[in-house]
């Protein structure tokens, strides 16, 4: 190739305007983990306020629409905006590196999905400010929903903020597939893919079939809310039970999306700090995929009370219980990768092993739950509430703690300390059973859930209070890791490539934090586990699979944040019905796509005697 | 292989849509992204099965269908694709002229396609088939109108990618353009074989 | 990169290729042409039973729409196995979807 036929100049932006145009897959990366933990910290403090409301019987904290309101942006919060953005700050951090490849197949569109999902994201938190906040449940139900029972705008927020949002997610999805399947190193066959990549595949693909659905039903509602029509108003024939179908058409799914990367990333760490193979990796492969397909074929389990009748409960509720096989071989496979193993005990490989039994308890109860006539007991009880934060915080969480503990040196050259790291699980560990624990007792003692209040001398009392402690010691617990990163921030960038020493994936071959252009030549994969093979077979390098040469990258661009300010200019103009508002906002969204399309990027090249300074990322 | 980036019209190889690494990225992406559509446009096709009985003080499907112009329509999309198809054969071939002439003829069926749908949209809302009228007509203007949206999109896409293959001649870097803004065309024909089954045959027997 | 094996393969399809010709494209039009003119006439006909016409109306579709893929969206040429794969997903999405919409409607 020759670098002399590409004279494109591409102009380098510095300081904040890089981090606005960059398309660089690792400082997406950190952007994503920025807005993440961001809204985490927004999502974690409504829940406190939750909790604390929650304290003593008839408590007055807070008034019972705001609870509605803090219960509704609590949920959507944390799911959409938190676990969410935190997972693609995971998945765009490693993802690439994993796979041997110089960035992601699309960075134009990797960087117009961070800056949709965060103005998306800005648009629904903006609600506290006009005073007019979602109020329905992260589910939003129709008719609670619907315009005639919702007439502010609350639930205009929540519609056009997943919608932006959910933009951004579904292209994100889209560049995660074609990425692994288009742009792994040579000799990087599918099935010697890390864990890790494997469970992202699965991931992305669940959101490109699954987001689409959840786009339709906004759409629905929003029509029914903006412009009268009728999909869920039952007095034209509508019908609410559509919404939920809809609605759970896509939220079952969601599941999966957030907690196969958790299984990727436990994955990983258990392997790495065992000093073990990854037991029964190809079974790993085969339980993953079988949880996706399956995972499609189950969400009416959400709606056994609706009566859907006999036959559709049954097959949902056997379809259900189903996956706790695919999900058993999981957690066996984990047990039997630390058995016999060195293992080492790390903040990411507590987190790791904290996550399996806590897991197999939200698991256990999701079985529960699948019987459709019990359920019929457990329904809008606060064991649906415990269940769920079992397999959410008790699974995503402590798989994405445990993840950014692990990867946090390749990303930012720095190790986080480990004693602080400690503290963190520690308290997180211990808050976060004795937050739900005891809600699996409050729930079949009947106490219902989204409900601001309750009567004393129900025996709710102490386990309430016993709740609200665990949740202030959860606080605390992300406080310390917040202290973590801060006083990390002060030392020096001094990581090793193969930052915890026994590094089995291609990651930890390059640098911390690796170069913009990540390999300087693309490595030769030769096995499963291939940094671990070369290490075991005395190489301190990987063969390369290419001489050293001039280096394409994809030029900076400003476009996809102004694409998504359009976006979120329209929404506002959408919801107060200020069409020549939404209209420009659409005029400059379509606008960037026209320059896009007809503006060819050439992109510039990084020479070898450039490569050698070593350029940072 | 972004050596092939400024290729010139002479040294085009067989498939110029899939020359450069970018260009079958671009491809692949864009087929997972109609796998995306084929969920979308089936949830719309869902909600529509789950309401077309609930017409409310409306027209049913059977009064309000009128089978002439649906064959119509259904004829111009379809050969619509078999025009698109044949660009994509000319470009295979390096022939631009040949190409950019089926494209346009893609582009003018395209736009008789909406004319008639616009039409018929008047018609029926003459009829007291609102948009606002009955589940039933929210889920059949949602659905039918998706599509609409979706050629409205296509027309302009082809006729951007018209002008670009004009201005900067047959490359590695337009080919695929054209060649993925023709899977999409036959998407949207593909769609509109659902459609016509479903919304209009199926509401004309009951 | 396995896009280099990929590359190698592009190189020799210019030395081997057959040009193809627009006859297997008319015959796809002429047999979508074929399936659509059955559905529109069954209807049009107006006496067969109402599922029995459903079953017509779905067959028709389903196989045009094989035939438009496969003929003019290439899906029946090489390399094309992930797009396979990802339609594939979508329509099973969709077939449970769509099973849900009418066995809550008609039962």
């Amino acid at each position: 190739m020759s670098a002399h036929a590409h004279g494109h100049t591409v102009k380098r932006y510095r300081g904040l305007m890089d981090w606005l145009t960059t398309v660089d897959h690792k400082k997406i990366g950190i952007l994503y983990m920025i807005a993440g933990l961001f809204f985490f910290l927004i999502g974690g403090l409504e829940a406190i306020i939750i909790r604390v409301q929650l304290m003593k019987p008839m408590n007055d904290v807070v008034a019972g629409d705001t609870f509605n309101e803090l219960i509704t942006m609590h949920g959507t919060t944390m799911i959409f905006l938190a676990a969410m953005p935190l997972l693609f700050a995971l998945m765009n951090a490693v993802i690439p590196l994993q796979i041997g490849a110089r960035d992601v197949a699309f960075p134009f569109l990797n960087s117009l999905g961070f800056w949709t999902f965060f103005f998306g994201g800005l648009l629904l938190n903006l609600s506290w400010f006009a005073g007019t906040v979602p109020d329905a449940g992260w589910t939003s139900y129709v008719p609670l929903a619907g315009p005639t029972f919702n007439s502010g705008h609350g639930v205009d927020y929540y519609v056009i903020g997943l919608q932006i949002a959910g933009i951004g997610t579904l292209l994100g999805g889209i560049n995660f597939m074609a990425t692994i399947i288009n742009m792994r190193a040579p000799g990087l066959t599918f099935m010697r893919l890390p864990m890790f990549t494997w469970t992202i595949f699965i991931t992305s693909a669940l959101i490109v079939f699954a987001f689409p659905a959840l786009t339709v039903g906004l759409v629905a509602i929003m029509f029914d809310r903006l412009f009268h029509a009728n999909f869920f108003e039952v007095a034209n024939g509508g019908s609410g039970v559509l919404w939920e179908h809809i609605f759970w058409v896509f939220g079952h799914p969601e599941v999966y999306i957030l907690i196969l990367p958790a299984f990727g990333i436990i994955s990983e760490v258990v392997s790495t700090f065992s000093r073990k193979r990854l037991f029964g990796y190809s079974s790993m492969v085969f339980a993953t995929v079988l949880i996706a397909f399956l995972g499609f074929m189950v969400w009416a389990h959400h709606m056994f009370t609706t009566g859907l009748g006999p036959v559709a409960n049954g097959l949902f509720s056997i379809a259900t219980m189903l996956i706790a096989v695919p999900t058993g071989v999981k957690i066996f496979n984990w047990l039997f990768t630390l058995w016999g193993g060195s293992i080492r005990f790390t903040t990411a490989n507590l987190f790791g092993i904290g996550f399996i039994p806590t897991f197999v308890m939200g698991g256990v109860t999701g079985v529960m739950l699948a019987s459709a006539p019990a359920d019929y007991q457990y329904h809008d009880t606060y064991f649906v509430v415990a269940h769920f934060h079992y397999v959410i915080v008790g699974g995503l969480i402590f798989g994405i703690f445990a993840g950014l503990h692990y990867w946090w040196p390749k990303m930012f050259g720095r190790m986080l300390n480990e004693t602080i790291g400690k503290i963190t699980f520690w308290t997180f560990f211990i808050g976060f059973h004795m937050t739900f624990f005891v809600q699996h007792f409050l729930g079949l003692l009947g106490m219902p859930r989204r409900v601001y209040t309750y009567l004393e001398g129900q025996g709710f009392d102490n386990m309430n209070f016993i709740s609200t402690i665990g949740a202030f010691l959860m606080g605390v617990g992300t406080i310390a890791f917040l202290l973590n990163i801060f006083i990390t921030w002060a030392k020096p960038r001094n990581a090793a490539a193969d930052a915890w020493e026994d590094g089995r994936s291609l990651e930890w071959t390059i640098p911390s934090p690796p170069p913009e252009y990540n390999f300087q030549q693309v490595p030769l994969v030769r096995g499963y586990d291939a940094w671990w093979k070369e290490k075991m077979e005395g190489n301190t390098a990987m063969t390369p699979a290419e001489p050293i040469g001039s280096i394409h990258m994809p030029s900076p661009s400003i476009l996809p944040l102004i694409m998504s300010l359009g976006l979120f200019i329209a929404g506002f103009g959408f919801m107060y019905d200020r069409l020549i508002v939404a209209g420009a906002g659409l005029v400059i969204t379509l606008g960037c796509m026209v320059i896009r399309s007809l503006v060819d990027d050439h992109g510039y090249h990084i020479e070898p005697e450039d490569q050698e300074k070593g350029v940072k990322a | 292989m972004s050596a092939h980036d400024h290729a010139v019209d002479g040294q085009l190889p067989h498939e110029p849509e899939k020359a450069t690494l970018q260009a079958r990225n671009n491809i692949l992406g864009f087929w997972l992204f109609l796998g995306a559509e084929t969920v979308l446009f089936g949830t719309l096709f869902a909600a529509f099965l789950a309401l077309r009985h609930n017409i409310g003080d409306g027209p049913s499907a059977n009064e309000l269908f009128k089978l002439p112009m649906v064959f119509a329509a259904t004829m111009i999309l379809l050969t619509s694709s078999l025009t698109s198809v044949f660009a994509v054969q000319a470009l295979h071939l390096h022939k631009k002229k040949a190409m950019v002439g089926w494209l346009i003829v893609t582009i003018l069926l395209g736009l008789s396609f909406l004319g008639l749908e616009i039409y018929e949209f008047f018609e029926y809302v003459h009829e007291g088939h609102k948009f606002t009228t009955s589940a039933f007509s929210s889920s059949f203007y949602t659905l039918v109108g998706f599509h609409g949206a979706h050629v409205a999109f296509g027309v302009v896409w082809i006729s951007l990618v018209i002008g670009q293959v004009l201005k900067k001649g047959l490359t590695v870097v337009t080919a695929p353009k054209v060649y993925i803004s023709a899977i999409y065309w036959h998407f949207i024909d593909v769609v509109w074989v659902f459609i016509f089954t479903v919304v209009y045959l199926m509401g004309k027997v009951g | 990169m396995s896009s280099n094996h990929d590359h190698a393969a592009t190189g020799n399809v210019t030395k081997r290729h057959k040009v193809e010709g627009p006859k297997k494209h008319i015959v796809g039009f002429v047999l979508s042409l074929a399936l659509t003119i059955i559905a529109f006439a069954a209807v049009a006909a107006g006496e067969i039973n109402t599922t029995f016409t459903y079953i017509i109306l779905v067959g028709m579709a389903v196989v045009q729409v094989f035939i438009q893929m496969a003929f003019w969206m290439h899906m029946k040429d090489r390399g094309h196995l992930f797009p396979i794969i990802g339609i594939i997903s979508g329509a099973f999405v969709v077939f449970t979807m769509v099973i849900m919409a009418v066995y809550w409607v008609w039962w």
